[in-house]
């Protein structure tokens, strides 16, 4: 039966309840607040999901135009869901419902419920806003949803106003996320002025005759543009500041998803209006290709370092943007010569990496939530022993952990498997110097990988294994339940993306209408399959997760038999005693390792980007006498190399000449009457007698 | 549609500048407050001529009502709010432009009015409208309240010279479309009266906080 | 490029039974290879060491005793020797060292077995860190700097021997270095000087990491697993030594295939001569891992990186030749 009559009703009925759930938390007090506002947006976000799920199962488009905006086409709302769009409905909605149940039993950085209310409003109404960037189908409308979304995440961001250094962050991102709004503007501009209508439709059917020059002004725009709100490196610097600011289901939305509709925007530019077709065209894949794998990298290797822990996930952002990014600048470069099946793959790897990232960067911040909460802390060198105090969050936090570190069984090996696959493959590209710089891509990429599975280790074994390092740790006890019930959401997800790859691939394809021909398979425990078709060659790799964990697992039954026979059938004595530590007889928590002292030896490693200052204060009793000291501090710190070398000299230079022209504001009504006077007065000479 | 005699339509755009140079000379809060009275009586009777020439009774309700509003509601408005205000801040003392640079420059703007109104004229088709002859005078009565206010500097001084803008505004929309619709005239002029409510309001608390209607003072509050 | 078929014409019964031996026989003689490099670092500093079989003796040993588990510890301490043995194991199944052929190579490729050994290493850091010992802490920081640098290095080996020998699926990728015999080409030989470098730093062998020591000034693996007793610590000695066969024999398959038929149609007689033959040459490889070791003392922790860009470094001109 064919239901696609009533998905345009579907839509309204999702867009019907992100209002509601907007606007009832403002009518109500606040003990009811949190679930008037987010009851609304989980129920809304499932049926999201659901809503893109069938659109995408049956193939079909939706053209909705809101009754009063029809009448004027560039100027209006035109709504326009088709595969793509619906994908990213698809992530919005999971991540989204996880996220919503989270917040029924989330309260903010601290124990009492401050301001659930215009949380709830906001979270809604930046819910809706996304879903509608990626619905919309003229230049306005974009814009204008792309604006709200925008706003209504830097409100978020400065909720926690009563933290230092919150409202910083909070500016921060807004001018950078408006720099990135202007070179997209800019972008559309151009396809405006090349086509004459602001109407997508328009770009669409004009993509393969733009001239070359607009072709390259177009994307470099949109990818400097949709990359600042991506976080590209290094666009990047706003990530490390707004995301750790943010309430953590705030953060979760927008790493998770807020990112992901930077990268819908991009793909959209790139495969819907310039779409690459001749060689010519692949230089500006070698240029996504090398920002995503510089993002890759830089990302991680602050990541490294960090011990703040929702600072950390906000970097891990930055690198897994980069291997997004990586992933659709292989596809572009493939395209461009005409290697159609492995574009497709590459691709593929691309946006089963985002759905992936979406899943487990929620899942992780909304850990790192629950985690801040009860400790009272964000700083890891002060947890500890949380495995035992929080067990539900220590098991989901390590299984979107597991995820993020590329390991199987889970979703981030699988998309990470597809990405080496389609970095392997390069080497049917005609091209050396594409060859070789792939080829660097590839280290980068890979080194990536082990970095990110070190920090990860960090980030997991610091935070809840070992002894507690504070006391705030000490008295740390387990969240709420709806709080554990959204982690569990995303964890399933996690697991189920991982062990059944069939499901994302088979969204991804009849998304981009890509025909994978040998390379995936549908049924679902057939094996994820990649066919090397090229010059005589006939061998396929292939990877089947579900066979994996089955042998996985039988063979650890296996073994599990052969130790007790081995151990003459007698139950072993668990016996528990103190930590071996030298023969000193028990030492402190302090003698633990910290998340500083882990990261020390990639911290010397890679001193020469890191450029670690350390700077040591003494304090003494009284000036004459140097003998006695009354402390001694040491701070090493690391630099941010894009805010010191790149940010700060643009900003400082901007100033100095802004600082030359205040004066003309001389504080006098008179002085600006005047100003008003010359205008008016040259404006019409000028009109009238046409100078 | 009668033309009436040119010299009643000179006569009455004479007035209107006679009245509008008595703004920028005189020096006392009252002698603006009384030019301006004069300068809205002569408004309204230029009104009631383009409504006796167009035919259309909207305007003669127009003219009616600026009499009324600006010629008798305002003035006594302003002097009953500004009745606390020292005298000091009555008198245009030590104005930016001296008075007599003053009615030099305001002579200036007037030419200038009647130069852009003679281009604008041929190619907009309005020859021949007899309240075209008043557009070169609402162009400089707009061009002189824009003066006053940019060269004086008590704040009584820009009310007025706000005042004078409008008129000249009022007469060029009236004289280029035979007057719009009653209920726009109605919206502009409650427009003004709030306008000037709200800004002697404000005068008042400006001269209850800083002691002083001088705008010139205020450029202290300049964040440096 | 070398192109090689993959369709197994042998019937499937053969191929299974044949699989399951192969890993029976990684993990029965993975203990042995562990006695015979001990021995020869025994006979070549001048004492006549523990007999090959020691290993046996000490795992079943293990196997018997109780364990100490240290109070800090949460249950990721006790699920990790599980998960290393359990990843380690079924990797075996995916590697084919003894015949050219694995029975599930079309559900795990190079990169699965890779993953596999990064889950393990995973855990077992995790464990380390559980302890909240400073020698767990030493040894994972340790362990994590130099993880991380031999990612890049393997996964450019990979690519190597992808593109010399076409895919990343294991039984093609034996099989059409078994068709080839020994390729001796720039981009080979480049890729074996960085898959062995490699090889020494997962395997923990010096100048990476000193197995046989439990100063913490040499210690990586070994302060990780310091906490783990009894059944533990025999599955997860028992995980390293087979974690070393893969290798080696990965090496041996991919880089010196004389003696190992080319197809898995060939009758038994042939693939058991094959297995011996591999068998012979682990051997030999191990013996001279051996005797390097003996040459030289573990290197200054941040004197490894420079041997991990030397990898790297080789690989990437293995690459670039084969490109050129």
């Amino acid at each position: 039966m064919d239901f696609s009559y009533a998905y345009p009703d579907l839509f309204l009925a999702v867009v019907a309840l992100f209002v509601t759930g907007a606007l009832l938390p403002l009518l109500l007090n606040t003990r009811r607040g949190a679930i008037a506002a987010f009851v609304p947006a989980a129920i809304a976000s499932a049926l999201t999901a659901a809503l893109s799920t069938l659109i995408l199962f049956s193939g079909s488009t939706i053209r909705l135009a809101p009754p009063l905006t029809a009448s004027i086409p560039s100027i209006g709302i035109a709504l326009y869901i088709d595969g793509v769009s619906a994908f990213f409905m698809l992530i919005i909605g999971l991540v989204a419902t996880a996220v919503s149940i989270y917040s029924l039993g989330y309260s903010g950085g601290s124990e009492e419920k401050r301001g659930v209310r215009s949380v709830g409003f906001l979270i809604n109404l930046f819910v809706l806003s996304m879903i509608l960037v990626v619905a919309t189908n003229n230049v306005f409308s974009f814009l204008l949803f792309w604006e709200l979304m925008s706003l209504t995440s830097f409100l978020l961001v400065i909720h926690e106003d009563e933290k230092p250094g919150t409202l910083k962050s909070g500016i921060t991102y807004l001018i950078m996320t408006h720099i990135g709004t202007a070179f997209i503007t800019a972008a559309f501009l151009i396809l405006y002025f090349s086509t004459g209508s602001l109407s997508f439709d328009a770009f669409r059917s004009s993509a393969g005759q733009l001239a070359p020059f607009t072709k390259d002004a177009v994307f470099i725009l949109a990818l400097l543009g949709f990359g600042t709100k991506a976080g590209l490196v290094p666009m990047h610097i706003w990530l490390p500041k707004a995301h750790p600011s943010a309430p953590s289901n705030v953060s979760a939305l927008m790493s998770g998803v807020m990112l992901k509709v930077a990268i819908y925007g991009l793909v959209r530019v790139t495969f819907d209006f310039v779409v690459p077709s001749s060689p010519g065209d692949a230089w500006l894949g070698l240029l996504m290709v090398a920002a995503g794998s510089s993002s890759a990298l830089v990302g991680v290797l602050y990541a490294a370092v960090e011990h703040d822990i929702k600072r950390a996930l906000a970097y891990h952002s930055v690198e897994n943007i980069g291997i997004i990014v990586l992933g659709l600048g292989l596809s572009v470069v493939f395209l461009s010569y005409g290697l159609a099946t492995l574009a497709a793959l590459a691709l593929l790897a691309s946006m089963y990496h985002s759905l992936n990232h979406a899943v487990f960067k929620g899942l992780l911040f909304m850990g790192a939530g629950s985690v801040v909460l009860k400790t009272g802390t964000a700083d890891m060198n002060l947890m500890g022993g949380l495995a035992k105090k929080m067990p539900w969050t220590a098991m989901f936090f390590l299984i979107g952990s597991i995820a993020i570190a590329g390991l199987p069984p889970l979703n981030g090996f699988v998309s990470e498997w597809l990405t080496m696959q389609a970095l392997l493959s390069s080497y049917q590209v005609p091209n050396q110097v594409l060859q070789v710089s792939i080829g660097f891509a590839s280290v980068a990429f890979a080194l990536t990988l082990g970095l990110a599975l070190a920090t990860f280790v960090k980030l997991f074994g610091i935070s809840f294994l070992a002894r507690p390092r504070s006391a705030g740790a000490e008295r740390a006890s387990e969240v709420p339940r709806t709080m554990v019930a959204g982690m569990a959401v995303a964890g399933i997800l996690c697991v189920v993306l991982g062990v059944l790859p069939f499901v994302a691939t088979s969204a991804v394809a009849s998304a981009f209408h890509l025909d994978l021909g040998l390379i995936t398979p549908y049924s679902p425990l057939g094996p994820l399959a990649v066919g090397y078709t090229a010059s005589g060659l006939s061998s396929i790799s292939s990877l089947s997760m579900p066979t994996v964990l089955i042998l996985t697992g039988s063979v650890g039954a296996a073994v599990f038999g052969f130790v007790v026979l081995a151990g003459s059938g007698r139950k072993p004595v668990v016996r528990p005693y103190t930590t071996w530590e030298g023969g000193f007889g028990p030492l402190g928590e302090r003698t633990e390792y910290t998340a500083t002292s882990l990261s020390q030896p990639i911290r010397t490693v890679f001193k020469t980007f890191y450029r670690p200052h350390t700077s040591i204060k003494r304090e003494y009793f009284s000036d004459s006498n140097h003998l006695v000291r009354k402390s001694v501090s040491v701070v090493s710190e690391t630099r941010e190399v894009f805010e010191d070398y790149l940010y700060s000299p643009v900003v400082g230079g901007t100033l100095f000449l802004l600082d030359k022209v205040r004066r003309i504001q001389t504080g006098k009504i008179n002085s600006y009457l005047l100003y008003m006077m010359i205008a008016t007065v040259s404006l019409l000479l000028l009109a009238v007698f046409q100078f | 549609m009668q033309i009436p005699q040119p010299d009643i339509v000179a006569l009455s755009s004479v007035a209107l500048l006679v009245s509008t140079f008595g703004v920028v000379v005189r020096r006392s809060f009252a002698g603006w407050l009384s030019a301006y009275r004069y300068q809205s009586i002569v408004l309204a009777g230029s009104t009631g001529l383009i409504a006796y020439a167009t035919g259309v009774w909207e305007i003669y309700a127009a003219a009616v009502l600026t009499l009324l509003v600006k010629a008798i509601v305002i003035p006594r408005l302003l002097v009953r709010v500004t009745e606390g205000v020292n005298d000091e801040f009555k008198i245009e003392a030590n104005p930016y432009v001296s008075i007599r640079l003053s009615v030099l420059i305001s002579a200036l703007l007037v030419a200038l009015s009647y130069a852009l109104v003679q281009e604008i004229l041929p190619s907009a088709g309005l020859d021949g409208l007899a309240a075209a002859a008043y557009l070169p005078v609402s162009l400089s009565l707009f061009f002189i309240g824009l003066f006053v206010m940019v060269s004086r500097r008590m704040a009584l001084n820009q009310v007025v010279g706000l005042l004078i803008i409008e008129n000249g505004l009022f007469l060029f929309t009236t004289a280029l479309t035979n007057g719009v619709s009653l209920i726009i005239e109605v919206g502009i002029l409650a427009d003004i009266l709030v306008g000037v409510m709200i800004s002697s309001l404000l005068l008042l608390r400006m001269n209850q906080t800083f002691d002083t209607l001088d705008i010139g003072r205020l450029e202290k509050l300049k964040d440096d | 490029m070398i192109a090689y078929d993959i369709t197994l014409g042998a019937d499937a019964v053969k191929i299974t039974v044949i699989g399951i031996l192969q890993a029976a026989g990684i993990f029965a003689l993975a203990p042995l290879l562990t006695g015979v490099m001990r021995k020869v670092k025994a006979k070549r500093q001048k004492r006549v060491g523990a007999s090959v079989i020691q290993p046996y003796y000490d795992l079943l040993k293990l196997l018997k005793k109780d364990e100490v588990v240290s109070e800090h510890a949460s249950w990721v301490f006790q699920w990790t020797p599980w998960i290393v043995a359990a990843s380690t194991m079924s990797a075996a199944l995916f590697i084919p060292i003894f015949v050219p052929f694995s029975p599930v190579s079309s559900a795990g490729d190079i990169l699965v077995v890779l993953g596999l050994f990064a889950l393990a290493r995973f855990f077992v850091m995790l464990a380390g860190i559980d302890t909240a010992s400073a020698f767990g802490g030493i040894g994972v920081s340790r362990e994590m700097m130099m993880s991380s640098l031999a990612e890049p290095g393997l996964f450019l080996t990979v690519f190597v021997i992808s593109l010399t020998f076409g895919g990343t699926n294991l039984t093609s990728l034996v099989g059409a270095a078994a068709q080839s015999g020994v390729v001796i080409a720039p981009s080979v030989l480049f890729g074996f000087i960085a898959f062995f470098i490699i090889t020494l730093a997962e395997t923990g062998r010096l100048p990476f990491d000193n197995p046989a020591t439990h100063l913490e000034l040499t210690m990586v693996h070994e302060a990780m697993v310091l906490e783990y007793s009894g059944r533990g610590l025999a599955l997860i000695q028992w995980s390293q030594s087979i974690k070393q066969l893969l290798l080696l024999g990965l090496m041996v398959d991919l880089f010196l295939p004389i003696g190992m038929p080319a197809s898995a149609d060939a009758s038994l007689a042939l693939l058991g001569f094959g297995a011996a033959a591999v068998v012979v040459k682990v051997v030999l490889l191990a013996v001279v891992i051996s005797y390097l070791e003996t040459r030289v003392a573990k290197w200054r922790l941040f004197r490894l990186p420079d041997l991990f860009t030397m990898a790297i470094a080789s690989a990437m001109v293995g690459m670039i030749v084969f490109y050129l």
